[in-house]
């Protein structure tokens, strides 16, 4: 993953800030770098949102497209995620490099989403057995400034909550044969329910504390870090220890317990924050990529 | 999809003969056809170092019916060396699981699942190894899943530790390994592969989730922790405890296997 | 000190140190010329694959699980099911192998297997169709080094005719109402072995010496390798001698011959093992 290399004293530095909960841009230790979240930028998906947290930036597209369910799920839709990591975003990313975080990233995020509960994927099935949607969802990465899971996650859950798939019905004829018919009025369609669908919150281990949102020098002081992805309601969806370090199981629970508080407070002002933006409709101010 | 030339070949399309069995036989799940195992009970462990006669270290293990076989080469010159820290060891861990070793025929071509599985190893291995020690070399660590009946990662990740002790490497402390799958309130530790997956309805019901822990069992830090699945605030720090219970429960079988392996190598001065 | 001598000797001329055992007609590790190594075999012991077996020649390692799937007879070919056998050389089992796809030697490997499972007929492929150009049997024998020194064919032949010798298949049927495949699971039987085709590989040194089952080291010293394949009636199966120097008609018989003795050998043992991991369920 993206780093930087500093020195020895500017690391002592940055350690003590954080000691005090005074990191080096001014935050707290519990606090976001401020955030742009923008939804519906790419015109040709059928969901699509933009995430700029400090200079880490990343675009998500959702497309829906009728497909198989799974044989073990016979009934369920399922999604399927790509992370792309443009060599624009650090030059760490050219050839193979880019490749194998972007598979590192993707598992993690089917691990994060992919749960039952947090997304109905019953609601995605057409006809069990024979057709159900399924949601490709394709991470860009524009640049990289550290943090990007929760980057990403926020930018999932707006992309989803923007995605509309339009209504189809199955049609049987005499003969037992089957047919999908696709729904005239462009405005008759699918929404996804969002309330349940977790975010990251990626903690980073600095000295004897940990930080919410990391920038790369934080990063760069710190060992271990924990991701936790915690649901509107506070339950936990997946945990996973990043880095070559190791913690000791106080600090796994106190950073649980931190990440599962921030991940809470997170939820509400994003749906606000989203329902604000949707109710605009075509007012909307659109400010896309020059931002 | 790119056609492999380089292994025989069968037909394009084959189907596992399960998917074809009527849905009602299929696989109840439950602690109780296994006989008398508790819910917080490991399996039976068994295992050996120095089987594999080529490697510099080497290390078999058997929980239950999951067969795991590791070994470890090296310290050797680096292969790639566009690394840019020089002063410390590189560890390269590679996971495989057989063809053979699940209920569906694997491919032979590293899966996404297998690359996920070598960086959850790499992870919770690198803080235990004192990789400063060798500088410009690296450590590679090969592990095959001969037989997954459940809990391979944290197997994987005991029997990779005793090859690292096997083979010499100097470490900070053992690495264990211990998975648990908890399910509503019952919380089943090393889960075979039936209690790992549950039937898929369960995946709508209250509290679901598998973690897997990976500790240093003398200094008490946790080098790896996954979990998955939806748990409950108060459930998950409750399973972090128990896993940590059960890798100790592992500690002493592991010891004495090092300790065999190290006899049978240097054979104590006879009186 | 004469354990030193003796150690650089072995790494600074290797060949010379070989060639002195030789002399005297045995070999560094205690073997006679033409002694194969101790060869233990371990049936049935993984629990997914529908076969397995696992042999130990010596150090060398090697262990195949066999699984079988459903899947359409070929059109050119429409009452055949399929064999499908793959030999994999992972960098786990010594460190000459690198991780990625298979290498020179796994891929001449897998060949010659396939080669004597087509010209042996250890099973026959109309065996294992289930209905006519409509479902069949893909047996994926798959076959994996563990640990490798040397004589890599001989055990691949031993653990892949003692695997399908385990293997069970359930019973399936086709639904003639459905048209779909119904799989019994209670119902399994064993499959037809027509044959039980073992090998035997040498190695040659100066010219003339012949030696049995040489070892990781003997085999990158020797100036050629031969297998040779015989089944329990006598009958040359295979032969399998990949470049090297040339050797006589004679000697060829002398190595033959010794491949027909092993053939009871290991005959022998592999009922053996069957028959108490039999006894033992």
């Amino acid at each position: 993953m993206a780093s930087v290399q500093i020195s020895e004293a500017e690391k002592v530095y940055i350690m003590h800030g954080v000691r005090d909960d005074l990191r080096v841009d001014g935050r707290g230790c519990e606090d976001y770098r401020h955030m742009e979240i923008e939804t519906d930028v790419v015109s040709n998906t059928d969901g699509s949102a933009k995430v700029r947290m400090g200079h880490t930036d990343v675009l998500v597209g959702i497309k829906a497209e009728l497909r198989r369910p799974r044989p073990n799920v016979p009934d369920e839709g399922y999604l399927e995620f790509f992370v792309d990591c443009s060599a624009n975003a650090t030059p760490e990313f050219e050839g193979r490099g880019g490749e194998e975080l972007g598979v590192e990233l993707s598992n993690t995020l089917y691990k994060v989403f992919n749960s039952h509960r947090s997304l109905d994927l019953r609601s995605l099935c057409v006809c069990p057995g024979e057709h159900c949607w399924v949601l490709y969802v394709d991470v860009l990465l524009l640049q990289c400034d550290g943090n990007l899971f929760d980057a990403m996650s926020i930018a999932i859950k707006a992309a989803l909550f923007n995605t509309r798939i339009p209504k189809v019905r199955v049609l049987e004829d005499e003969e037992g044969g089957k047919e999908i018919e696709l729904s005239d009025d462009p405005y008759d369609c699918l929404r996804l329910r969002v309330d349940n669908i977790p975010c990251i919150v990626t903690l980073c281990k600095v000295g004897h504390r940990h930080v919410v949102d990391a920038t790369l020098q934080e990063k760069a002081c710190s060992a271990a870090s924990l991701l936790v992805a915690v649901t509107p309601r506070g339950a936990v969806t997946c945990v996973r220890k990043l880095g070559a370090g190791s913690l000791d199981p106080d600090s796994i629970f106190e950073m649980t317990e931190t990440g599962k508080r921030v991940g809470k407070a997170l939820h509400a002002p994003l749906m606000e924050l989203l329902q604000k933006d949707e109710s605009l409709g075509k007012k909307r101010q659109k400010v896309g990529f020059l931002a | 999809m790119p056609v492999d030339t380089k292994r025989v070949r069968g037909p394009e399309e084959s189907q596992s003969p399960v998917l074809f069995l009527p849905p009602s036989t299929q696989s109840p799940a439950g602690r109780s056809g296994q006989g008398a195992r508790g819910n917080a009970d490991i399996r039976p462990v068994f295992t050996r170092c120095g089987l594999v006669s080529q490697a510099k270290g080497s290390s078999y293990l058997e929980a239950g019916n999951t067969k795991i076989i590791c070994s470890v080469y090296g310290p050797r010159e680096i292969e790639r060396k566009d690394e840019t820290d020089m002063k410390s060891g590189r560890l390269v861990c590679d996971f495989r699981l057989a063809p053979f070793s699940c209920r569906k025929r694997g491919a032979w071509i590293q899966g996404s699942e297998e690359r996920d599985l070598s960086l959850a190893l790499l992870e919770s291995m690198q803080p235990g190894v004192c990789l400063h020690r060798y500088p410009r070399s690296q450590i590679e660590v090969n592990v095959m899943v001969l037989e997954n009946d459940g809990s391979i990662l944290a197997h994987a990740v005991t029997c990779a530790s005793m090859a690292l002790a096997d083979a010499g490497i100097e470490m900070y402390d053992l690495v264990l390994g211990c998975s648990l799958r908890q399910d509503g309130d019952a919380c089943l530790v090393d889960p075979d592969v039936l209690e790992e997956k549950g039937s898929w309805q369960s995946g709508y019901e209250e509290n679901q989730g598998r973690v897997t822990l990976a500790l240093l069992p003398n200094l008490g830090q946790v080098s790896g922790l996954q979990a998955d699945g939806e748990m409950r605030e108060d459930a998950l720090p409750a399973a972090v405890r128990t896993c940590i219970d059960g890798c100790h429960k592992m500690y002493p079988v592991v010891q004495q296997a090092i300790l065999r392996a190290v006899k049978k190598k240097a054979p104590p001065p006879e009186k | 000190l004469s354990t030193n001598v003796t150690c650089f000797v072995r790494t600074a001329e290797p060949l010379e140190y070989h060639r002195s055992f030789l002399k005297e007609n045995c070999r560094p590790d205690g073997r006679e010329l033409g002694e194969f190594r101790p060869t233990t075999l371990n049936i049935g012991s993984i629990n997914t694959a529908e076969g397995s077996a696992l042999v130990k020649i010596g150090n060398t390692t090697v262990i195949c699980g066999i699984k079988a799937e459903l899947a359409l007879p070929s059109s050119d070919a429409p009452d055949k099911g399929y064999i499908v056998p793959n030999v994999d050389l992972p960098p786990l089992c010594s460190s000459r192998f690198r991780p990625g796809p298979p290498g020179e030697q796994a891929q001449t490997a897998s060949q010659f297997i396939a080669d004597v499972i087509d010209s042996s007929n250890i099973i026959k492929k109309e065996d294992l169709c289930i209905e006519k150009s409509k479902l069949c049997w893909v047996l994926y024998c798959d076959i994996m080094c563990l640990d490798y020194d040397g004589n890599l064919l001989d055990a691949c032949i031993i653990t892949l005719l003692a695997a399908l010798k385990n293997a069970q298949l359930p019973k399936v049927t086709i639904n003639k109402e459905t048209d779909l495949a119904e799989v019994e699971l209670q119902h399994k039987r064993h499959l037809q072995i027509r044959c039980h085709p073992v090998a035997s590989s040498f190695a040659v040194f100066d010219d003339t010496v012949i030696i049995v089952d040489p070892t990781a080291e003997e085999e990158s010293l020797c100036r050629a390798l031969l297998t040779a394949v015989t089944d329990e009636d006598d009958q040359l199966c295979a032969l399998h001698k990949p470049g090297g120097i040339s050797l006589s008609a004679e000697k060829l018989q002398d190595c033959i011959s010794r491949a027909v003795t092993r053939n009871r050998e290991i005959s022998k043992l592999i009922d053996k093992v069957i028959q108490s991991t039999e006894m033992s369920k």
